[in-house]
């Protein structure tokens, strides 16, 4: 285990030079191992509180939980099932999990069936730092909000014991954010053999039986929609949220392009959308950075194409069960606040995933490693992975560039369509065309 | 009669019903009021609503990929039927210790004790453009490029339920072949009768409940898939299982309880028909 | 035929079975071959150098899910539904050899449990838990999840056993004046003890390979189905390969061992009898 050895000193540093620097509210929470515990009343028996956690293997990592037992002195289980099942759990078990972590499209669906929470933003320690993003949509007070299912809009309730979403912010989230992205097209420099500049490049007929796009439904679309208006074919109001023509102009396109042969196949896991790529059988696809980093990391070249039109986003974030109460519950509010806190944050910066509070993960990351994740410049030395593993060579640049070219140039959220009722029906349609 | 005797039955029956009394009548009797309740793209709402059915019913896209699970259920039936009755003969009359043929077995089950997931995974460096076949074809010259349709294709999706289903239609083969009384073989040597006649008149018409029970498994299993079609079709075929999981992942359960209410009432209808021509339980 | 020398059908449907198993092992040589995979190799080919660090890793804590765990559970939750599925079956088999009221009932409704589609059975028995207050978990409703689907094969296996199954040897003990407990133990039992045995590793492998069932009715915690899938929603490793190459190499040596046994036993046997 020299891996989870290194991180550990790596965060050690930054957490010494960090408490020299006199941050004491990000020190105090951070810097647990160094202050022993937090000071509050139910320090003593908070060791014997087990929460259990549920979410995709995106976030729902073992280091996590290792970590936050060290640091917070309670267990922590974590329980990673595909995003699926974590939807159909989430709803119909509120009794299996106390922490689900789930993204915001589907929040759009799960939270309004009761079986989750709000959080206090009163309790929230880092909300002040959280990324704009989240609270206003706004990544930068003049950015435009993107389409779809905009993260703020479905972040806030209006009251305590309301499940109805808010307009402006308000005291009560629904889901404290975590995690957010950017997709795009990921290629294989060496068997496209052409520069790749917008989502429409996918059709070219030179890559037939070669491309692939995601299989979940309602994301599927998007990226459809992304090519469709790439390609002029449509022009939406809003890809999130198509209407019936919208939807039946988009899946015609797709029926017509699947019979003309074009994809190899539908990705849906993390894994599959790695081993299409790794193994040849697909050459440009919609990826995730880290899958793309997970191909690169076998040796194998791929790239994670900046697109003239924009990304796709999306994010997640953690939500607390109805029934939880008590002493598990100051503990989850007490995880949530640790999470925030910055040795997550710069856990998931690492995968090339972002934490929704920047400036608290900034500390627990090297200067060259936020240098090269967040501000896009070229990597100082070789840019190390949270298990070690080397994931870029030094002077190589991230894909994309830095934080505020990547996320300012969201075309639209992954989301919930009012007609999605349709848009399934359509789309079954597709598959079985 | 005793009255033992009459009430053995049921107690026997007992532990069975209990079971699927509580673990699967219960969960059907749900999808069948759920199949008739209101869903927006929020929530789902208690109603009475015929929509639903109405919805899948009268759609072509239900017609048409019913009719494509119907086509793959014929396939893999009659490759399974084939392959699986040859491997329970030749086990059944040609293995001759009970060891060696529980050996044999065990040997034809060790590959199912692999996760099918990482199965699933591994026929794409298996069948794939650069996996192993491929590869051993191209190299011996055999083809000049690699064979694309060997993954994420309809033959890939039949190949792999094959893989996965034979078995199913060995074990009730075999096990009517070895009900079989040898001395009916030999008698009819005795008359006369050659290999094929015994097969055709003696051993087929015996071992038929077998081979109706197998065809119970692989249909029901075939027309209920979706991880096998959307695996090895790389997500481009349709099933109706595939259908329900798409609005299952939305959480429209009422559009998805509706087609599994209408998917259950078409296989029973199948296996009535199956029960009807073989009665798999004659002189039980 | 059963005769003495083997004839040309033999070595023709000999060949036929030695195909069969090789294709059932096909995919089993990618996973065997991959599991050797380089440090920095991947779940596809090209090979990326060759080790044995993916034997290793197995036994270390992953970045997603846990082996150990989910493993334990799955193998204990196989063993009992394999032990209930027997007996279940044998029962229901038996109760099946008579005419009762309500049998029709029940073989449709066995039936309808193979093909209510696996994911929706799942949410059913986990709302039911839910609604009724029970905490969902592998041995409760993971459990029952798992019989809806194994009790139908075993079932329909027995009565592929119990067909034509000649109540003559049934009889002639009764005729001695056995009890129909004795008749069942000695006589009945001994004739179906491989069939048994069949329908016993039928209710296991379906049991430990079983995902959508699952699914929703394992509670917290996942058995290693559900693990390795979860684990597919992030960066896998080879490590899944070794996984199926250790298996399989372990079952292996289990059947080698009770072949071995067997042998064993029966030369004994044949000395004491001899003696």
């Amino acid at each position: 285990m020299t891996e989870s050895i290194k991180t550990d000193t790596a965060a050690g540093v930054s957490r010494r030079s960090l408490l020299k620097g006199g941050a004491a509210a990000v020190g105090l929470a951070a810097g647990s191992g160094a202050i022993t515990g937090f000071p509050t009343i139910w320090a003593q028996n908070i060791k014997d509180v087990t929460l259990r956690q549920m979410g995709t293997g995106v976030s729902n990592i073992n280091a996590i939980a290792e970590k936050c037992k060290e640091d917070l002195g309670f267990t922590l289980q974590m329980t990673a099932l595909d995003s699926d099942a974590v939807t159909q759990r989430a709803v119909t078990q509120p009794d299996s999990y106390d922490i689900a972590d789930i993204e915001y499209w589907i929040c759009k669906k799960v939270f309004p069936a009761g079986v989750m929470q709000p959080l206090d933003v009163s309790k929230m320690k880092y909300f002040d730092k959280l990324v704009p993003l989240f609270v206003t949509g706004k990544l930068t007070p003049e950015s435009a909000i993107a389409q779809g299912t905009a993260p703020h809009t479905v972040g806030f309730v209006t009251g305590q014991d309301s499940v109805e979403f808010a307009k402006e912010p308000t005291n009560w989230l629904t889901m404290i954010p975590t995690i957010y992205n950017a997709d795009t097209l990921g290629i294989r420099p060496d068997l496209v053999g052409r520069p790749i500049t917008k989502w429409a490049d996918i059709l070219d007929p030179a890559f037939k039986g070669k491309t692939s796009i995601l299989n979940i439904p309602s994301i599927g679309i998007m990226d459809a929609a992304m090519i469709c208006e790439s390609a002029g074919i449509a022009k939406y109001a809003d890809k999130g949220n198509m209407t019936k023509e919208e939807i039946d102009t988009t899946i015609n396109f797709l029926i017509e392009t699947k019979k003309a042969g074009q994809f190899r196949a539908f990705w849906k896991s993390f894994d599959e959308s790695v081993n299409l790529m790794a193994s040849g059988e697909v050459i440009i696809q919609s990826m995730w950075s880290p899958a793309v980093a997970a191909v690169r990391s076998k040796g194998i070249p791929c790239v994670y194409q900046p697109l003239e039109e924009g990304y796709r986003s999306w994010g997640g974030g953690l939500g607390i069960a109805k029934g939880l109460s008590g002493l598990e519950l100051d503990a989850a509010y007490e995880y949530i606040n640790w999470y925030m806190s910055g040795w997550v944050g710069a856990y998931l910066n690492r995968q090339g995933y972002y934490s929704a509070c920047l400036d608290t993960a900034k500390a627990f990351m090297e200067p060259y490693e936020w240098a090269f994740w967040m501000e896009g410049k070229p990597a100082e030395k070789d840019i190390l992975s949270p298990e070690g593993k080397v994931m870029e060579k030094a002077g190589s640049v991230r894909d994309g560039g830095s934080f505020y070219e990547r996320m300012g140039k969201v075309a639209c959220w992954n989301s919930v369509m009012d007609e999605d009722r349709y848009m399934v029906r359509k789309w079954n349609e597709f598959i079985a065309a | 009669m005793t009255f033992a005797h009459r009430v053995a039955p049921y107690l026997q029956a007992l532990p069975l019903t209990l079971i699927l009394g509580v673990f699967l009548v219960v969960p059907i009797a749900v999808i069948v009021m759920v199949s008739f309740w209101d869903y927006d793209s929020i929530r789902i709402y208690p109603d009475f609503v015929t929509f639903n059915y109405e919805e899948t019913l009268f759609s072509f896209v239900t017609w048409k990929t019913y009719l494509n699970t119907l086509k793959f259920t014929f396939i893999v039936w009659a490759i399974t039927l084939f392959v699986g009755f040859w491997v329970a003969y030749f086990l059944a009359f040609h293995v001759r210790t009970a060891t060696m043929q529980t050996v044999l077995f065990l040997v034809c089950t060790v590959p199912f004790l692999t996760s099918n997931i990482i199965r699933m995974i591994s026929w794409i460096p298996f069948l794939g453009r650069n996996g192993l076949l491929n590869t051993a074809l191209v190299d011996a010259g055999i083809v000049p490029a690699p064979l694309e349709f060997l993954l994420f294709s309809e033959f890939a999706v039949v190949l792999a339920m094959v893989h996965l289903y034979t078995l199913f239609m060995v074990t009730p083969i075999f096990n009517t072949l070895m009900r079989i009384d040898r001395a009916l073989i030999e008698a009819a040597r005795d008359a006369g009768a050659s290999g094929f006649q015994i097969l055709t008149n003696v051993i087929l018409p015996l071992a038929k409940p077998g081979i109706a029970i197998g065809s119970i498994f692989v249909v029901t299993l075939v027309m209920g898939d979706f991880i096998t079609v959307r695996f090895m079709s790389g997500g481009q075929s349709a099933s109706v299982g595939l259908m329900m999981a798409n609005q299952i992942s939305l959480l429209q359960y009422p559009a998805a309880a509706a087609n599994a209410v209408v998917l259950l009432v078409v296989v029973l209808m199948i296996v009535a028909a199956i029960v009807r021509v073989v009665d798999i339980r004659k002189e039980l | 035929m059963p005769s003495e020398t083997r004839g040309f059908g033999f070595y023709v449907l000999a060949a036929f079975f030695v195909l069969f198993v090789l294709f059932l092992y096909g995919p089993l040589s990618t996973i065997l071959i991959l599991s050797f995979q380089g440090p920095d190799g991947g779940l596809t080919f090209p090979m990326n150098g060759v080790s044995t660090r993916w034997f290793a890793n197995l036994f270390e804590t992953q970045a997603v899910g846990d082996f150990g765990g989910s493993f334990t559970r799955s193998f204990l939750l196989g063993l009992m539904v394999m032990a209930t599925t027997v007996v279940v079956s044998l029962l229901g088999g038996l109760a099946f050899r008579r005419r009762f009221v309500g049998s029709t009932v029940l073989f449709y409704v066995t039936i309808a449990s193979l093909v209510v589609p696996s994911i929706l059975v799942s949410l059913g028995i986990g709302l039911l838990f839910q609604v009724t207050g029970f905490r969902p978990a592998w041995y409760s409703s993971g459990f029952g999840a798992h019989l809806t689907w194994t009790l139908p094969f075993g079932l329909l296996i027995m009565f592929a056993v119990f067909n034509r199954f000649s109540p003559a040897y049934e009889e002639a003990a009764r005729d001695l004046g056995a009890t129909p407990w004795q008749t069942f133990a000695h006589v009945v039992l001994p004739m179906i003890t491989p069939p048994l045995v069949g329908v016993g590793l039928f209710g296991f492998t379906l049991s430990y390979d079983e995902f959508a069932r699952t699914l929703m009715t394992s509670g917290s915690f996942n058995t290693l189905p559900l693990e390795i899938y979860g684990m597919t929603t992030n960066v896998t490793t080879p490590v899944l390969y070794a996984l199926g190459t250790v298996t399989t190499a372990f079952s292996f040596a289990i059947i080698l061992t009770a072949l071995i046994a067997i042998t064993i036993i029966n030369r004994r046997r044949l000395t004491a009898s001899g003696a």
